[in-house]
């Protein structure tokens, strides 16, 4: 047993005679204070095991100096001691102390003070044992958010003639709520591409991403047939509408129904919860490379062209989906030709941080994307890589979602 | 930097000062300065936002649950916030609930 550390705690500095020679005897380190000074004292006190009190002090006295060490991390077995007033011990064991009293013979004293370096040391271990317990349930709650959002991402992708559409997904530790889909709608004649970002970080967050990506799927897929061409949308005037050309268009619909429907469905009937999603949703035409597209608050993604032509930002044609009730929504148009690549990312892209905290941000990943020679799946390579230099050692703290649509020319390798 | 966040009420407008990054680990202390703002019964919110370095989705997540808190008529402003948090506030479409308002 290592050398017992004792304060003993008197108003007057009073240690009966033979206790201080019983305390000398078993070699106990001893320094004696009274309330006053050790509340009052402006430095770090001694390290003590044992806080020893005169049973003449009022429990809640006490009470405040063993908070004031454990302020300091301390947490001593507190003993009460009297001399010749023995009746005063009962306050102090009912308010849960341990006791010392005559006779103050080296081997009882001795004999107390290893109980009480034992017991501390017992109810160290509970306590580092119910810190590893809390420890393993916060780690369960990752795990259970991370297996729902895994769960509702698809197993494989789609992949039309002649296109490549690759994803790269890195889940941060902490859960947060990023997701995609690719999936064929209006009979197979064109292509869902869903990118999206629920706000916010753990099971909240993973659970709203599954009802969200559900509610988007499932709308878009029913909705599909019912009119092959949105002719509601002539002539719709709308908030973000300088993006907007009100042409009919195939799968115009679904789009429409899905966003604004899940839209509708959140505002409705989760908007105590405040959750809600950025997401850029678009509709491909694989045979033309034709494009309608929601952005709905969501970071633009970034359509990079063969020809050597800068690279054209898909701004948000309406806000985060989930916030604003009957919000309208408008139709971007873009068109991929061959040899082009559509990049759609989350924030995880640009809010990635150096381990000086600087982000990544959108204009050196617009950079990056220009500057790679490559498309495809050696683009997002690419952007691993930049990404991977530019954090270093600092953790990922976001969810990190990459897509990248690209459009083989004629002649060139196939996926 | 790291996060603070002050509420002041002069009259019925509720003053709140946010410096540093509002993220998932800082927003819950913000939203209890939001709950203690509308018990307080403030007919406009104005939260000074010059300090603030950054706002995730988390600290856009606590600006709903403010619109939602103070309750409609309630004038919400975002004032001087830096451009990339101004940015942020903008791109998911929240500058048509909540007014921006330069320094």
């Amino acid at each position: 047993m290592a050398q017992t550390k004792v304060l003993v705690l008197d108003e007057h500095h009073r240690v009966p005679p033979q206790l201080r020679g019983a305390l000398e005897h078993v070699g106990a380190e001893v320094h004696v204070r009274s309330p006053g000074e050790v509340l009052t004292a402006p430095a770090r006190l001694p390290e003590v095991t044992v806080l020893l009190a005169s049973a003449g002090l009022a429990p809640h006295t006490v009470r405040a100096v063993a908070r004031r060490l454990d302020d300091e991390g301390q947490q001593p077995s507190v003993v009460a001691f009297a001399e010749h007033d023995l009746h005063l011990l009962d306050q102090h064991v009912l308010a849960g102390s341990d006791y010392l009293a005559p006779p103050f013979h080296p081997d009882l004293v001795r004999a107390r003070l290893r109980d009480c370096h034992e017991r501390a040391e017992f109810s160290r271990t509970m306590e580092d044992v119910a810190a590893h317990a809390e420890l393993l349930s916060y780690e369960r709650e990752l795990e259970i958010g991370r297996e729902i959002q895994l769960g509702f991402l698809p197993d494989a992708l789609p992949s039309p003639k002649d296109w490549e559409i690759h994803v790269r997904f890195r889940p941060a530790r902490t859960v947060a709520g990023d997701f995609y889909d690719v999936f064929e709608i209006v009979n197979r004649r064109r292509l869902a591409l869903v990118v999206a970002d629920v706000c916010d970080k753990g099971v909240g967050a993973a659970l709203f991403m599954a009802l969200i990506r559900s509610l988007l799927r499932h709308t878009a897929e029913q909705s599909g047939l019912q009119s092959l061409i949105a002719a509601e949308l002539m002539g719709e005037e709308a908030g973000w509408a300088e993006h907007s050309r009100a042409i009919p268009v195939v799968g115009a619909t679904p789009l429409l129904n899905a966003v604004a429907g899940t839209n509708n469905y959140l505002t409705r009937n989760h908007i105590r919860q405040g959750y809600f999603a950025t997401m850029f949703f678009a509709v491909l035409d694989p045979a033309t490379g034709n494009l309608v597209y929601i952005n709905g608050g969501h970071n633009p993604p970034v359509l990079l062209s063969a020809s050597g032509a800068d690279p054209v930002l898909l701004a948000p044609t309406g806000p985060a989906v989930g916030v604003i009730p009957d919000v309208d929504f408008a139709l971007g148009y873009a068109r991929i030709d061959p040899g082009d690549t559509l990049f759609i990312y989350t924030d995880g892209v640009t809010e990635a941080r150096a381990p000086g905290g600087e982000f990544f941000g959108e204009e050196e990943m617009v950079r990056q994307l220009s500057e790679a020679a490559v498309r495809g799946e050696e683009l997002l390579d690419h952007m691993d890589g930049a990404l991977s230099a530019f954090v270093g050692r600092a953790e990922q703290s976001d969810d990190i979602t990459m897509m990248a649509v690209h459009w083989n020319p004629p002649g060139a390798r196939t996926a | 930097m790291s996060f603070d966040v002050r509420l002041r009420v002069d009259e019925r407008t509720a003053v709140i000062d946010l410096s540093g990054e509002l993220d998932a680990a800082t927003a819950p202390r913000f939203h209890d300065t939001i709950d203690q703002a509308a018990t307080a019964g403030a007919i406009e919110l104005v939260i000074h936002a010059k300090q603030l370095s950054y706002l995730s989705s988390a600290g856009l997540r606590s600006l709903v649950f403010a619109r939602q808190k103070m309750g409609d008529e309630v004038r919400i402003a975002v004032v001087g916030a830096p451009e990339p948090v101004a940015r942020t506030i903008r791109l998911a479409g929240f500058d048509h609930s909540i007014h921006l308002v330069d320094a």
